[in-house]
């Protein structure tokens, strides 16, 4: 597990799916689960991060649109 | 009727200019094709300026005004005269004068127009293949118009009004009479050279025949051909069809419309642009909803979310597995304390204690000695006929000799006779 990931989002997501689908399988020894446990916790950390990013860009990009005024205001027009 | 001159006999100018004049008059009446430049009235004298229709040539032409009426050509106009030269041997200078002014007739130039138009046609210069699409949104629009024309006007402001910020080059050119197509070709070649330039719009207001014959002009039709940049043509109304239109990449039926193709309507486009916008921002949000809750739903799952219980479990495990060991010990010290206790009840069942008990005695010699060994007397001194110590199944005393018969012992040889809790020393009489 290396610190920091560049992971995308699609990648965290199916590799948490695959972590928990394993964890619930069960037939592990503990140091296993502990081991999947905890790396499931840092990409569910990632996918969370990366969503969070994504909403705060899309609420900015629609603040922004409210404070665009008229129309033909904006620059390429 | 050469001049016979040499130095020592030169002929005075006069007789030049009068020779030349002979000449000129010699030509006699002739019919000349031409394209009116300008013309001035001056009294009753109308002074024109006829110019070659290819080459860049022109001659003086004079007429009367009764002969210029009769057809009233415009500056531009191709016209076909009737006319004598002339040399004014006073002044030196030669003139047309036109008896008779004709314009070229309407059916005569569709002729040629149309005729040029198949030819070009054949050559493949109007082929669809041949047409490039304009841009969407031009950088720079190229624009040849007349100087301070309406047409100018109407293409500009409807453009900005349908894109404010667009943006024009503007080549203003003559755009009618003799030097027109020389000047659009020039306009349109410094247009094309302007890599800003996008698109070229060529235009004028409606006219005449005539006055549109400088926009199927071969020459700039095959500039238009040869353009680098895509080239609309609008020109006149929606029935004047100049060849320009077919060569043109596009055709707009008058300078407003234009306008209208080459440049969008922004206020469209921005409703179309929000909307999209819109729609991209709930997808987007949509999305990001869903692949939320799915990360929730996986965080809350209890292999994420509890993982005390996977320990739990392991101990619980541990848990059990030390219960079913101390079970299984236990169990075995049970069995084992069972067998024990049948074992000591098997082996009193054998010892012969029990049997004594019941009043059998065993006899006892104990060869090598007489006496039977004595314990050590617990209770003082040698007492040789004290009673034994009672028998017990764990304590079977010194071993002896187990008498089976008579013939076995001896007259005389002395027996212990053994009780279940003591025993007796006989003697053996003869027998």
């Amino acid at each position: 597990m290396t610190d920091r990931e560049a992971l995308s989002y699609e990648q965290a997501r199916d590799e948490l799916a695959s972590v928990v689908k394993r964890l619930e399988a069960g037939g592990l020894t503990l140091e296993q689960s502990l081991d999947l446990w905890q790396r499931g916790e840092k990409l569910a950390a990632i996918c969370a991060e990366w969503l969070d990013g994504a909403r705060a860009r899309l609420t900015a990009a629609m603040a922004a649109r409210e404070t665009d005024g008229a129309p033909g205001a904006e620059a390429p027009f | 009727m050469a001049l016979e001159t040499s130095a020592e006999a030169p002929v005075p100018v006069r007789t030049v200019l009068q020779a030349v004049g002979g000449w000129i008059g010699k030509l006699g009446r002739i019919w000349v094709e031409g394209q009116i430049a300008e013309f001035k009235k001056r009294g009753n004298t109308v002074f024109l300026t006829l110019r070659d229709p290819i080459a860049a040539v022109s001659a003086q032409v004079i007429c009367t005004r009764q002969v210029f009426e009769a057809v009233a050509p415009v500056e531009g106009a191709r016209v076909v005269m009737f006319v004598r030269p002339d040399f004014n041997a006073t002044r030196g200078s030669f003139a047309l004068t036109a008896i008779e002014i004709r314009a070229v007739g309407i059916g005569e130039l569709l002729a040629r127009l149309e005729k040029l138009r198949a030819q070009l046609a054949a050559e493949g210069l109007f082929s669809v293949e041949r047409k490039r699409a304009l841009p969407f949104l031009p950088g720079v629009i190229g624009l040849v118009c007349g100087r301070n024309s309406a047409a100018e006007r109407d293409v500009v402001q409807n453009a900005e009004r349908r894109w404010p910020a667009v943006r024009f080059r503007i080549e203003q050119s003559a755009v009618q009479g003799p030097y027109a197509a020389g000047e659009v070709i020039e306009a349109l070649r410094k247009l094309d050279a302007d890599p800003q330039v996008d698109v070229i719009v060529i235009t004028r207001g409606g006219g005449s025949l005539e006055d549109l014959l400088p926009f199927s002009d071969e020459a700039l039709l095959r500039a238009v051909a040869a353009c680098r940049t895509p080239v609309v043509s609008a020109i006149g109304h929606e029935q004047d069809s100049p060849l320009l239109d077919y060569v043109a990449d596009l055709r707009a039926s008058t300078p407003t419309d234009a306008a209208k193709r080459i440049v969008p309507d922004v206020a469209e486009q921005l409703a179309l642009v929000t909307q999209l916008r819109d729609r991209a921002r709930r997808c987007m949000r949509g999305w990001l909803d869903r692949e939320q809750s799915w990360l929730d739903a996986t965080r809350s799952r209890p292999a994420l979310a509890d993982p005390v219980r996977e320990i739990e479990r392991q101990a619980e495990q541990v848990d059990a597995l030390i219960r079913r060991a101390r079970q299984s010990l236990d169990a075995g010290l049970a069995r084992a304390g069972d067998d024990v206790a049948h074992t000591r009840a098997r082996l009193l069942a054998l010892s012969p204690a029990a049997t004594l008990r019941r009043g059998y005695a065993i006899v006892l010699r104990y060869p090598g000695g007489d006496d039977p060994p004595q314990t050590p007397p617990a209770h003082g001194g040698p007492a040789p006929h004290a009673p034994r110590p009672p028998l017990r199944g764990d304590d079977p005393g010194p071993p002896g000799t187990v008498v089976r018969a008579a013939a076995e012992v001896s007259p005389g040889e002395r027996l212990t006779i053994r009780f279940a809790d003591d025993q007796l020393t006989v003697g053996v009489d003869h027998e």
